[in-house]
């Protein structure tokens, strides 16, 4: 009992590291359809922008934040503008494609300018343990936990409520129709890709902050994308829910079957995800889409 | 509006095919000739001997998911072969000349840049992690074109063919501490001790499971099964360390890369399970990285093993290693893993010296069938107590085991410093090949 | 519009063929002397880039069918490529078999992976079917690298092909052997893309609704185009084992190689013949000049830059290129072609 206790507290506070990341993922999705496969590079350069800020020029924690927030917010726009921008109206396969060339230019460049390749960022949160009945967790999960769900509310929030959320999800519906009403889909993609990066760059300062900053956050970026496969691709409460799941089937799934079959963690996600896929095809909590001729 | 988006486009794009034909226009000469003038003027004592330089292939993983390790490796492979060139004339007077290429820690490339090594004439291949050497094996073992691999797992030369170790394996450090902790911790106390073992799913892990498979039940100590696999991706090892915690073992055995190995240990101690257990870490993992994630205070009193020398050593070929790592690659001064691949190209040069001593310059030299013999036979293994200037264990190649240097240390991590705590231990050989499961 | 003025056809025959001017013809003449004479010029590295070349052409055909011509999203292609060419080393390594045996047996089993995990193709469409295809991706390499049968994490080795006394040894031997099913597999995937099949597939793509009211049996098309797709991974992944690496791994066929195929095709031009081929040689090609002369020359000639230049370099400029294509030309390599085919017909009057 105190084993499954344990492991339910801890597959949920990794669950919520998914999550923050797979929002990222979903805010590009629901503004302009396009999977960003370049989302666990940005992670990773910001990352190490942090680790710039904060331990190379030694600057104070607030100012360092403020920074990586500004250079996340430029850092979308430049993809935008440079990338993206050219493509708009092209086959959306097309975009995508753009994206992955972005996340290789960006792994090029971490080793460009940080070619220590991994490295510690200066403790964040304290690191005392919290006992929860029988079962302990760092405290820096629940911090991890909290961001998640504030940036959660937010972001939905912000897309049911403000106009140019409202936008957002109309251009990603239909980009012709949203440009007829005079809505500028340049300044909802240049938008939209401006949070999305500041959502990476959190997440990766937080994910960067438990473990340290190296080439791995990439590939948790990419399992955050199962996890918004998972929920559904244009779902901020799918991602929610799915991060968790997933990081709670991870961490039970491993603790009981590792015994029996080892190394099984890694694609009990992925598992879960063709079982889901046959009962709900877009997802636990997706749009269906509804087709007329 | 159109047409001058597209001019723009193909300009840039013609400009950086320009670029990318100067690139690979000087990379061809570079190929055939040392550009360096430090390398080419020869202060060390003897003559220089006229002819092609003798080529040696390395592939390090200096970008990708490893490049913590293949950058520094990379950098002290090179850096070493600029110092033989320049300050031991060089392979008995003709130049040793390295054909790098970097293998993103893939091991498609690793095999791609083994058939350029030989289309290239290279004599000897080297490469940094087991991994990638287990990629370049079949090659290697199918051509008779024999290689050096620093970082090894058992599943490399056993049986021994022409891959060879040049430390210890992943297996002879679990071994080590094992020993070690029998000895000095353990004290021939009642009952036995249990040891969980941690691996990345990778040779690096592998070699460890094999190791304790093999010998475990002769030393005396019970092992937790199964052993705990993990990937380098991991956010979080509570799953496993929270099974572990229910077996209540003596000592929990990592053998991972830093970022797995530095994430276990802190969470253990969030889980209160150390200190209380002994945390031990094999060869890949040990590194000051390790100290600068979780904090000094967090890591105190874990084991390691290690089989080079540290910066701090007072040994022959430290000055020479730390001035031109000083004057080529600053940022790599203190990093363990850059004494690896300095020693790793002493190492090959110091068996192709050997080859054209007794094969002669013209079979050498040649990049052929013929000389990749040569080299094996008449190099590698005529090596003997070669002492690579102290950085690590005497290179001595003993038939029926290609591991060339086999002692490691035992080390301790004390106030945030990785400190030798035993004086060099030599690995014995354990024969893999004989249990029915190895490699499968 | 697609031909030159004065091109008229009498028969649906001529309508159809594949080279119908004198131009084409002279192309094709000097394109198979070419290829047949390319071992004279290319050193033995760059022989062995033909064969990756030549392989991933395979793949890349028939990613082609299921993603540009049938519209089916696949993202874990390398997980297929993997079954084939574990299924054909297990064959012939471990079972004897011979060569040829284990060729057909690794698209056949290739083939029959990819029916399942196409089944949810049925339901779902777009990029909610990269979900099982991605999850493919990791549940079979994972298989392979747990399974005893499969050499587990020790992987297993390939052997060099032969068929009855002919051994293929040395690359260039290999090259024409790669070559001869090359060539088969795009005529093949050709001649599907240009009948009913081919016209049943385009028609499921653009709109399968519709495709479905008009008749097409979408189950039956959908898996189809998954067998064949598959099956064309499975060959390549054969072709791979015992042509190019020799041994196998499980860690050879990364999720990244899965998505540099989709890029592949996007790159070369989704739905085309000429597509893949452009982008195959693109990728490969340009990954291979970054690998072995672009960066150990950069590492040499400059050593007074920051340590981390050199390597970092290389997927700095492949993302870059990558990036610039797409922009310059985001339908493809070989829609650019065509333009430039138009423009060329119509010259100097381009109206």
């Amino acid at each position: 009992m105190d084993q499954l206790l344990q492991l339910t507290i801890s597959g949920l506070a990794v669950g919520m590291v998914y999550a923050l990341i797979g929002l990222g993922f979903v805010l590009i999705w629901k503004s302009s359809s396009v999977a960003n496969l370049a989302l666990g590079q940005i992670v990773l350069l910001s990352s190490w922008f942090t680790y710039g800020m904060l331990v190379q020029l030694n600057l104070p924690t607030l100012l360092g934040f403020l920074l990586v927030i500004i250079f996340a917010l430029a850092l979308g726009w430049v993809i935008e503008r440079i990338a993206l921008r050219p493509l708009i109206g092209q086959p959306i396969l097309s975009l995508i494609a753009v994206t992955l060339g972005v996340g290789y230019f960006f792994e090029g460049l971490v080793t460009f300018v940080w070619p220590a390749n991994s490295a510690a960022l200066p403790r964040i949160f304290p690191t005392k343990p919290v006992q929860v009945g029988s079962a302990v967790i760092s405290q820096e999960y629940i911090w991890i936990a909290g961001i998640s769900l504030v940036i959660f509310l937010l972001l939905t929030a912000f897309f049911r409520y403000h106009r140019l959320g409202v936008a957002m999800r109309a251009s990603a519906d239909d980009q012709m129709a949203v440009q007829a009403c005079g809505i500028p889909v340049t300044k909802v993609f240049s938008m939209s890709w401006m949070f999305s990066c500041t959502v990476a760059a959190v997440g990766g300062v937080l994910l960067s902050s438990i473990g340290m900053i190296a080439h791995g956050l990439v590939a948790t970026g990419l399992k955050s994308f199962s996890v918004v496969i998972l929920g559904g691709m244009d779902s901020f409460g799918g991602a929610m829910i799915a991060g968790p799941i997933i990081g709670l089937a991870e961490s039970i799934g491993g603790g009981y079957l590792s015994a029996y079959v080892s190394g099984v963690t890694d694609i009990i996600p992925f598992v879960i995800i063709i079982i889901v896929m046959m009962i709900k095809p877009y997802g636990l909590f997706g749009e269906t889409r509804i087709e007329r001729i | 509006m159109k047409k001058g988006k597209l001019a723009l486009g193909l300009s840039l794009l013609s400009l950086l095919v320009a670029v990318l034909t100067v690139f690979s226009a000087c990379g061809t000469p570079a190929t055939t000739t040392t550009t360096t003038p430090a390398a080419t003027t020869t202060t060390g004592a003897g003559t220089v001997a006229t002819g092609a330089p003798i080529k040696v292939g390395i592939t390090t993983p200096s970008t990708g998911p490893a490049a913590e390790k293949g950058a520094p490796i990379g950098h002290g492979n090179l850096d070493a072969i600029e110092y033989i060139n320049a300050e031991l004339n060089g392979i008995n007077g003709y130049k040793m000349q390295a054909v790098w290429l970097d293998s993103q820690y893939d091991p498609a490339k690793v095999v791609t840049n083994m058939k350029y090594f030989m289309d290239q004439g290279a004599v000897i291949w080297g490469t940094a992690s087991s991994k990638e050497g287990t990629a370049a094996m079949e090659l290697a073992n199918r051509n008779g074109f024999p290689g050096l691999v620093s970082f090894t797992s058992p599943i490399l030369y056993r049986p021994p063919q022409h891959v060879y170790g040049q430390l210890p394996d992943y297996g002879d450090d679990a071994l080590a501490f094992a020993d070690y902790y029998m000895k000095n911790v353990w004290k021939g106390r009642a009952g036995k001790p249990k040891f969980a073992v941690m691996i990345l799913n990778n040779p690096t892990g592998f070699g460890a499971r094999d190791a304790f498979e093999a010998k475990a039940a002769d030393m005396g100590i019970e092992m937790v099964k199964p052993y705990y696999e993990h990937s380098d991706t991991d956010v979080s090892m509570m799953s496993a360390l929270t099974s572990i915690k229910n077996v209540k073992p003596d000592v929990i055995y990592i053998s991972s890369t830093p970022r797995p190995t530095a994430l276990i240990i802190k969470e253990a101690v969030a889980l209160g399970l150390y200190p209380g257990v002994t945390i031990a870490s094999g060869h890949a993992g040990l590194t000051k990285v390790l100290v600068d994630t979780d904090g000094a205070d967090v890591v105190e009193g874990v084991y390691g093993v290690f089989p080079t020398a540290s910066w701090t050593d007072d040994v022959p070929g430290m000055a020479k290693m730390t001035e031109y790592a000083k004057r080529l690659h600053p940022g790599d001064v203190g990093n363990m893993d850059y004494i690896t691949g300095w020693t790793q190209s002493l190492v090959m040069a110091e068996a192709i010296r050997n080859a054209v001593k007794t094969a002669g310059y013209d079979v050498v030299a040649k990049g052929d069938a013929a000389s990749w013999k040569a080299v094996e036979t008449q190099g590698l293994q005529t090596l003997k107590d070669y002492k690579v200037g102290g950085l690590h264990g005497p290179v001595t190649y003993v038939a029926g085991d290609n591991r060339l240097a086999k002692s490691v240390r035992v080390f301790q991590i004390k106030k945030g410093v990785i400190t030798a705590i035993t004086e060099w231990i030599d690995a014995p050989l354990v024969k893999y090949e004989t249990y029915p499961w190895f490699g499968k | 519009m697609s031909l030159p003025c004065g091109t008229r056809n009498y028969t649906y025959a001529e309508d159809m063929a594949i080279f119908r001017t004198k131009t084409h013809w002279v192309f094709l003449a000097c394109l198979t002397v070419l290829l047949l004479t390319l071992p004279m010029f290319l050193g033995k590295f760059w022989m062995g880039v033909a064969n990756l070349v030549l392989i991933t052409l395979i793949a890349a055909t028939g990613l082609n069918l299921l993603v540009g011509y049938c519209g089916q999203l696949s993202i874990g292609h390398a997980g297929f490529i993997a079954v084939g060419a574990f299924t054909s080393a297990v064959l012939t390594t471990k079972m004897g078999m011979p060569f040829l045996v284990g060729l057909i047996g690794a698209g056949i089993v290739s083939g029959a992976v990819g029916l399942i995990f196409g089944i949810p193709s049925v339901r779902v469409k777009g990029f909610y079917l990269a979900i099982s295809t991605i999850a493919a991706q990791f549940i079979i390499v994972w298989g392979l690298s747990h399974w005893g049968l499969t050499g587990g994490s020790a992987g297993i080795s390939a052997k060099d092909p032969s068929i009855g006394p002919f051994e293929f040894v040395s690359d260039t031997s290999k090259y024409y052997l790669v070559l001869f099913f090359t060539v088969i597999t795009v005529f093949a995937a050709k001649n599907m893309a240009r009948t009913r099949v081919g016209r049943a597939f385009i028609a499921v793509r653009d709109n399968d609704l519709a495709a479905e009211v008009m008749g097409v049996n979408l189950f039956y098309y959908k898996m189809l185009a998954f067998f064949a797709g598959c099956f064309l991974a499975g060959i390549a992944g054969s072709l791979l084992a015992h042509c190019y690496y020799g041994s196998l791994s499980a860690e050879y066929f990364t999720f990244t190689e899965s998505i540099l195929y989709v890029a592949i095709l996007i790159i070369g031009g989704l739905g085309t013949t000429l597509g893949p081929i452009l982008g195959v040689i693109f990728i490969r090609v340009l990954e291979q000049l970054l690998t072995v002369q672009v960066v150990p020359a950069l590492e040499r000639a400059l050593p007074m830059l920051p340590s981390g230049f050199a390597s970092g370099i290389a997927p700095m400029l492949f993302g870059l290129v990558i990036v610039l294509f797409l922009i310059i030309e985001p339908r493809g390599l070989s829609h650019r072609w065509n333009l430039f085919k138009a423009a060329y017909r119509l010259w100097p009057f381009s109206y």
